[in-house]
């Protein structure tokens, strides 16, 4: 009888003390909201509030860009990547950090060092891509970066790449004919030559 | 009149069940709705971790440390960076064990929300799921902050961690304290002290200690049978000896030591002791220090092998790491608290009814991605 009786005020009670904690957050709902609109509103990143030394740190997680202008094609970011969705082919430069016109390839990187080597091809493939920002640490130029965040000077912040295909995640950076350009190059500086 | 028997059933829950928390199939065999087997299948969520990590360099296992445990990221990083630094014979300075531990601190809160929220989800409470995420969001948003990534970390690296803490963290970290310390009580009037919910959890899957301790279980489970067992206080590592917790055990509020509902508040107890750790390791944290400063230029650890332990949410996560010498790892080997907790299944759940295995389910908190690995 007793139980019956504490069974009956305890539902009770848990119940109004539920309905009590919903009611207090039914009149804080505008003050207290986190449902955001969410194509028309976006959280604010955190990157704008935080004091970091920008120059140093990459502290954002998005999708990955390189400044081919840069590269110097060490494959570091290849190495250190756990899923090697990165793929860098190289080839030997005519002469080592001279500007080649024909194929928009820069000599020198803007940290000043001479390139001996053109980056025929930078694949990166973004569906595979873990953003575990190992690819980024490494590098002695600074030209890989994960968008937005600290680098947003550089490129502003793109959290939002679908893309219709697969094959469009595949993010090709090495400038387009690098390879073939090369071969011509070649080619014409031998018959020179000959 | 005897207990009339009907036909028994075999009868499969999940893979594709959202009670199952993952990709988990249970073969029940089942009698009218009393219960009388459960077989766990398991490898739906297979990704041959310890496979792969012997195919990776050692700072390379970490992105796959997080993805074992995705809830609880941080400390999976922990664990494999303290047997790193055994297995190399690094001390890293205070700066960055203290780092560590809030990180970790602040994650097993995460952790233990989202578990306790996702059981009462389990049992249709749906409303204190919802207040246990929303405050779950803002330590997420503190670890965006620190590393820019908000479910799966890399942060912790092998003699360090991948960057500092940025500025205003602290502040912004006590203020989330001070807004959630009040949630905690709220949490406990919303979802323990429910009639429903306790109906529902109290003296249902008991686990008695011995059963506990013969299979293996760790973690706040094991703690809910009355166990006084945490390895930050009975094998500290890092810097927790220097700081002062209890450990909740369960002690049978509301039915028998060991059901569900003591699994449900031992980890809510847990919350409020992480959050005691993370404000004194705040207070003690030394202001300067190279977060760099002892990661080696390359890891290659000597020959031999190493099996570390550390608390994770889930219980005592080891690392077995044996090098031979190279760059890569000759065999890495996890030992996974929810894999464990898992096997108790069928010992503890047998006899109750349909409706209560996914309780007891819900209250062991496992996660899949450790499980299968």
């Amino acid at each position: 009888m007793k139980r019956y009786f504490t069974d009956i005020y305890e539902s009770v009670s848990s119940i109004l003390g539920g309905m009590s904690i919903t009611l207090v957050h039914l009149f804080k709902a505008r003050n207290d909201n986190v449902t955001l609109q969410y194509p028309e509103e976006k959280w604010p990143r955190p990157e704008r509030n935080i004091g970091f030394d920008h120059n140093s740190y990459n502290v954002i997680r998005s999708r990955l860009h390189v400044d081919m202008d840069d590269c110097i094609g060490c494959l570091k970011c290849e190495r250190a990547c756990p899923v090697d969705c990165i793929k860098i082919e190289t080839e030997k430069a005519p002469a080592r950090g001279e500007d080649l016109k024909e194929i928009k390839h820069k000599g020198v990187t803007s940290n000043g060092t001479r390139k001996a080597l053109v980056v025929t091809r930078f694949d990166i493939d973004m569906s595979e891509c873990c953003y575990c920002n190992l690819c980024t640490y490494p590098c002695p130029e600074e030209c890989i970066f994960m968008t937005g965040g600290p680098n947003a000077k550089k490129h502003p912040i793109d959290y939002e790449f679908s893309e219709p295909d697969r094959s469009d995640l595949i993010y090709r950076f090495a400038k387009k004919g690098a390879k073939e350009g090369l071969a011509e190059l070649n080619n014409s500086k031998q018959e020179a030559e000959a | 009149m005897g207990v009339v028997h009907g036909q028994e059933m075999v009868l499969n829950i999940g893979p594709q069940h959202p009670a199952t928390h993952g990709v988990l199939r249970l073969q029940v065999k089942t009698d009218g709705e009393v219960i009388s087997e459960i077989t766990p299948y398991l490898g739906y969520l297979h990704r041959c971790f310890e496979k792969h990590c012997e195919n990776v360099s050692y700072e390379q296992v970490i992105p796959f440390t997080d993805r074992c445990d995705y809830l609880a990221s941080m400390t999976m990083n922990f664990g494999y960076v303290v047997a790193m630094e055994q297995l190399m014979d690094i001390k890293v300075n205070d700066r960055v064990e203290y780092i560590r531990v809030i990180m970790a601190e602040l994650q097993r809160i995460a952790s233990h929300l989202l578990a306790t929220g996702v059981f009462g989800l389990d049992l249709g409470a749906f409303t204190p799921f919802l207040h246990m995420l929303r405050d779950r969001e803002r330590i997420i948003d503190l670890f965006e902050m620190t590393c820019g990534a908000r479910l799966l970390y890399n942060y912790m690296w092998v003699g360090g961690l991948s960057h500092d803490l940025p500025k205003g963290f602290v502040e912004a970290t006590l203020k989330f304290l001070d807004y959630f310390e009040p949630k905690i009580d709220e949490f406990e009037n919303l979802l323990g002290h429910n009639k429903i919910f306790v109906e529902r959890t109290a003296d249902i899957g008991i686990m008695p200690a011995e059963v506990a301790i013969n299979y293996g279980v760790t973690g706040p489970n094991l703690r809910a049978s009355g166990v006084n067992w945490d390895l930050r206080k009975d094998n500290p590592y890092s810097v927790y000896s220097k700081l002062d917790f209890n450990v909740p055990i369960g002690k049978g509020i509301k039915g028998t030591v060991g059901d569900s509902w003591d699994r449900f508040y031992v980890r809510l107890q847990e919350i409020r002791e992480s959050v005691k750790i993370v404000r004194q390791a705040i207070d003690q944290l030394p202001k300067d220090g190279d977060v760099h400063q002892s990661m080696p230029k390359k890891i290659r650890p000597p020959k031999g092998s190493i099996y570390s332990r550390t608390e994770s949410p889930r219980g005592d996560l080891g690392y077995y790491i044996e090098s031979d010498g190279s760059d890569t790892p000759y065999r890495l080997k996890m030992r996974s608290p929810a894999f464990t907790a898992l096997g108790v299944l069928n010992e503890i759940a047998g006899g109750w009814l349909m409706s209560d295995v996914l309780a007891i389910l819900g209250s062991l908190d496992i996660v899949l991605g450790e499980i299968d690995r």
